[in-house]
């Protein structure tokens, strides 16, 4: 089962957990069971259209990756926001 | 004591204090966060937040105690057949029915809630008028950010969309009709005027006591409709206004007759004209304006107010209150007659409302 890696203040839209196990056969599944087991965090890694938001990246094994990309057992996702602002 | 809901680039700010007297920060959420628009349902007393965070986008949160936890409200998003998703949320209007709230986006559309802002739900009949491929948008991007309720008929509702002009329902939001007869988009080549969509509505309101009477702050010029939003007509051109532009609009509440504006300079120079900061008011439906600056900047001030950044109390006589990017707040306590500054060194302020 792939794990999530949350960063940041995102943590507390899932009771404060940095660390998730979810399922999934690829990165937007992954994030599809995490939203359906954390509510809260629905629209703020994808959009309601399901595409990553713009200053989000995700990143595994070192690597960018885009929601299409396969993840597997064992694999950590990490979801990442740009430092950016103003 | 007086609340005002304080919306900046970097946080809430929830102050309170005495009408025409410095107010104290009572408490700041979201911090870091932009705060594009705070509001008050003043029926049920629950608060609203509009927020958007730089990574991880607009989302909505209601509380009934501002200092206390706030809850994310389940939307606005757009369902997936509208291929479209939230900017950026606009404004949260208090509707007529128990329960019912209505709340204006970026990409144009408009959103109810039935369950007092719990949930929210697209206004198709909006969102699908044939007019919209051809909707642009203006520097703010494609929004809709006014919405005048009918008080005492659910079913009549009026929207402001910036650049589409005008919108009117009489079914509760079923359909829409565009309504901008008298309206001169002066912005545009007069040749390119006749068949265009582009109406660039920066602020529209309705006045309570006397629903068929609305104001609008128009991206050039200053109007009046006295039949529910069908047509419109031109106040602000040569009646003592120095410019015909501008975002901030208030209504007095116990006056249809009575309105404020900010103006700004133009379009390309948004700061208060000739470096002084003036409310400019009417008392006569639009026919003369008048400024009212006593106690506000009167040199080297260049200021910007934006579109929500403007609001009363409705008390009597009426505080008004606004917010500039600068971060300053200025109020007034005796219907703009005089004025005071209110709170200094805020982050930018975008948005301004009385709890």
């Amino acid at each position: 089962m792939p794990r999530m890696i949350l960063t940041g203040s995102i943590r507390e839209h899932a009771g404060g957990l940095g660390t998730i196990d979810v399922g999934g056969e690829t990165a937007a599944a992954a994030i599809a069971r995490l939203e359906a087991s954390y509510p809260a965090l629905r629209g703020w890694i994808v959009d309601e259209q399901g595409a990553l938001r713009r200053h989000v990246r995700l990143f595994m094994k070192g690597e960018a990756i885009t929601l299409a990309a396969p993840v597997g057992p064992g694999d950590e996702l990490f979801v990442v926001a740009a430092i950016s602002g103003g | 004591m007086t609340e005002l809901l304080v919306g900046t680039k970097k946080g809430l700010m929830v102050l309170r204090g005495r009408r025409g007297g410095p107010f104290e920060i009572l408490t700041r959420a979201f911090p870091g966060e932009v705060v594009e628009f705070a509001t008050r349902d003043q029926r049920g007393g629950r608060y609203f937040a509009a927020v958007t965070h730089g990574q991880f986008g607009p989302h909505l949160f209601y509380a009934d105690d501002p200092t206390q936890k706030w809850e994310q409200a389940e939307g606005p998003a757009f369902p997936a057949a509208a291929g479209a998703a939230v900017e950026r949320i606009w404004v949260v209007e208090a509707g007529v029915e128990d329960g019912v709230l209505w709340c204006g986006v970026a990409p144009a559309a408009l959103f109810r809630s039935g369950d007092g802002g719990r949930s929210w739900a697209l206004v198709e009949g909006l969102w699908n008028v044939p007019e919209r491929p051809k909707w642009e948008g203006g520097a703010g991007g494609l929004c809709l950010h006014s919405i005048c309720p009918w008080p005492g008929d659910a079913s009549r509702l009026a929207v402001g969309v910036s650049s589409a002009g005008v919108w009117l329902t009489d079914d509760a939001g079923k359909s829409w009709r565009r309504s901008v007869a008298g309206l001169v988009p002066r912005y545009l080549p007069e040749e390119a005027r006749k068949d265009t969509h582009a109406y660039c509505v920066h602020n529209m309101q309705r006045a309570p006591r006397q629903p068929n009477t609305l104001y609008m702050q128009f991206h050039g010029g200053v109007y009046r409709s006295d039949d529910g939003g069908e047509s419109w007509n031109d106040i602000g051109s040569d009646r003592g206004l120095p410019s015909d532009f501008g975002f901030p609009l208030v209504i007095d509440p116990h006056d249809p007759d009575s309105a404020f504006v900010i103006p700004l300079k133009a379009d390309a120079d948004r700061v208060t004209p000739d470096g002084r900061v003036r409310v400019y008011e009417t008392r006569d439906r639009g026919s003369t304006w008048t400024a009212r600056a006593d106690g506000l900047p009167r040199s080297q001030a260049y200021l910007t107010v934006l579109r929500q950044a403007f609001c009363s109390d409705g008390g009597k006589p009426l505080g008004l209150y606004f917010g500039a990017t600068s971060g300053d707040v200025f109020g007034s306590a005796d219907g703009g007659r005089t004025w005071a500054s209110v709170a200094t060194h805020l982050p930018p302020v975008a948005s301004m409302r009385c709890a």
